[in-house]
């Protein structure tokens, strides 16, 4: 055959022509139109105190709503029906948060030392817990255990952009997996091992850096 | 409340810029991972895009490719991926490359890719399947447009390269085989 492709035009036809999305069907409408719901609806499942109200769907709303009613004639049954001590029914509380972020992209590159108690103890946030959601810039853990910090329900972990993948590189972050992550006092992560898949020997120093 | 109006405003504009933007985003994906990984990033990069409408260029879509190219990299990470991934396989499509014709395949293509370096191989399909401009491009990888064009030009050499040694090599079956063009 002739010497192909020494011009980028045929380069680019040869290319093209070996293109995997070429037979791709689009999605219908439909499709769409739920795609963007799923991402306009995903934060009010894991909702922050910083956002508060904002955000939320009519859904939500009507479901809240709802769940005020069932309480309060919940409640209202229990004290017309009952002269005994009740207990009081929680009201429908959202999830709390603890919001850390990525450390500075400068964290990656330091000097590690191996992680020790003394360094340790002086963070303000430290727990283990297990890893729920990784999305495109968010990880999601639910906490088992404090060591330093107010407990909350949830640990988000932020870091935008290619941030992520580098967080992901140092603390290998993975669903479902058992980590243990300690913060800082502007809420950034530990790297250099301080934050990490959950062990005996890390627990350990957790466990001696933050006596009950 | 003006949040609620807020919230109504924000919808819109996402509901206005998002649709344009799920076909290239999935052509994008289908062409660098499976389908079911390719479904899974699209959702995490239309999120992304919702929280961070604000930061959207004017120009959305390199900007949108390049959240993409994150997302995609978080997603191919971990063990657990591949077994999520081998449990769906089995109820979704398969990737659209093995769907063409055999005779219309072109294997040597998909064989210099991957001999290539990443980053070529990278810039490649940015040039040729979404083909971006050299500016584009540096929005994508966040590189100068000149570094831009400086690599895709030497990624180019560097595919011709690679695929002359692999048509030398298979000679007279392809041209037997009768490659369209």
């Amino acid at each position: 055959m002739t010497e192909p492709f020494d011009h980028d035009d045929e380069l680019l036809a040869r290319l093209r022509a070996a293109d995997p999305a070429s037979s791709l069907t689009p999605v219908p409408p439909e499709g769409v139109a739920r795609l963007l719901e799923d991402a306009m609806s995903h934060d009010v499942l894991t909702e922050s105190r910083e956002s508060g109200t904002h955000g939320r769907s009519l859904l939500t709303w009507l479901v809240a709503a709802a769940a005020v009613v069932l309480i309060a004639a919940a409640g209202a049954f229990v004290f017309l029906g009952s002269d005994d001590d009740v207990a009081p029914i929680p009201a429908v509380t959202e999830p709390t948060v603890t919001e850390l972020q990525a450390p500075d992209p400068s964290a990656y590159e330091a000097r590690c030392m191996v992680p020790n108690a003394a360094v340790l103890s002086g963070r303000t946030t430290a727990f283990s817990g297990t890893v729920d959601d990784i999305d495109g810039e968010v990880v999601t853990l639910t906490p088992d255990r404090w060591y330093a910090g107010t407990p909350t329900d949830l640990v988000t972990v932020t870091a935008p952009g290619a941030q992520l993948e580098a967080l992901l590189s140092a603390v290998s972050f993975e669903d479902g997996e058992r980590y243990l992550v300690a913060a800082d006092e502007d809420g950034r992560v530990m790297v250099c091992g301080f934050s990490a898949a959950w062990s005996e020997d890390l627990a350990a120093v957790y466990a001696e850096a933050f006596p009950s | 409340m003006p949040d609620e109006a807020d919230d109504a405003a924000r919808r819109a504009r996402f509901e206005d810029l998002a649709p344009g933007l799920v076909e290239p985003l999935r052509r994008f994906l289908v062409r660098r991972t499976d389908a079911a990984t390719a479904e899974d990033v699209l959702a995490d990069t239309l999120l992304v895009c919702w929280r961070r409408l604000d930061d959207v260029p004017e120009e959305a879509l390199p900007w949108a490719y390049g959240v993409a190219r994150n997302c995609l990299a978080n997603a191919q990470r971990g063990v657990r991926r591949q077994v999520r991934v081998a449990a769906r396989i089995a109820t979704v499509d398969p990737p659209a490359e093995t769907t063409a014709p055999p005779g219309e395949r072109d294997d040597a293509v998909a064989e210099a890719m991957a001999a290539l370096p990443a980053a070529d191989a990278d810039l490649l399909r940015l040039w040729a399947w979404e083909q971006l401009t050299p500016a584009e491009i540096g929005t994508v990888l966040d590189i100068t447009p000149n570094a831009a064009s400086i690599r895709l030009h030497r990624a180019r050499g560097k595919l011709r390269d690679e695929l002359r040694k692999i048509d030398d090599a298979s000679g007279h079956e392809e041209s037997r085989e009768g490659r369209s063009r």
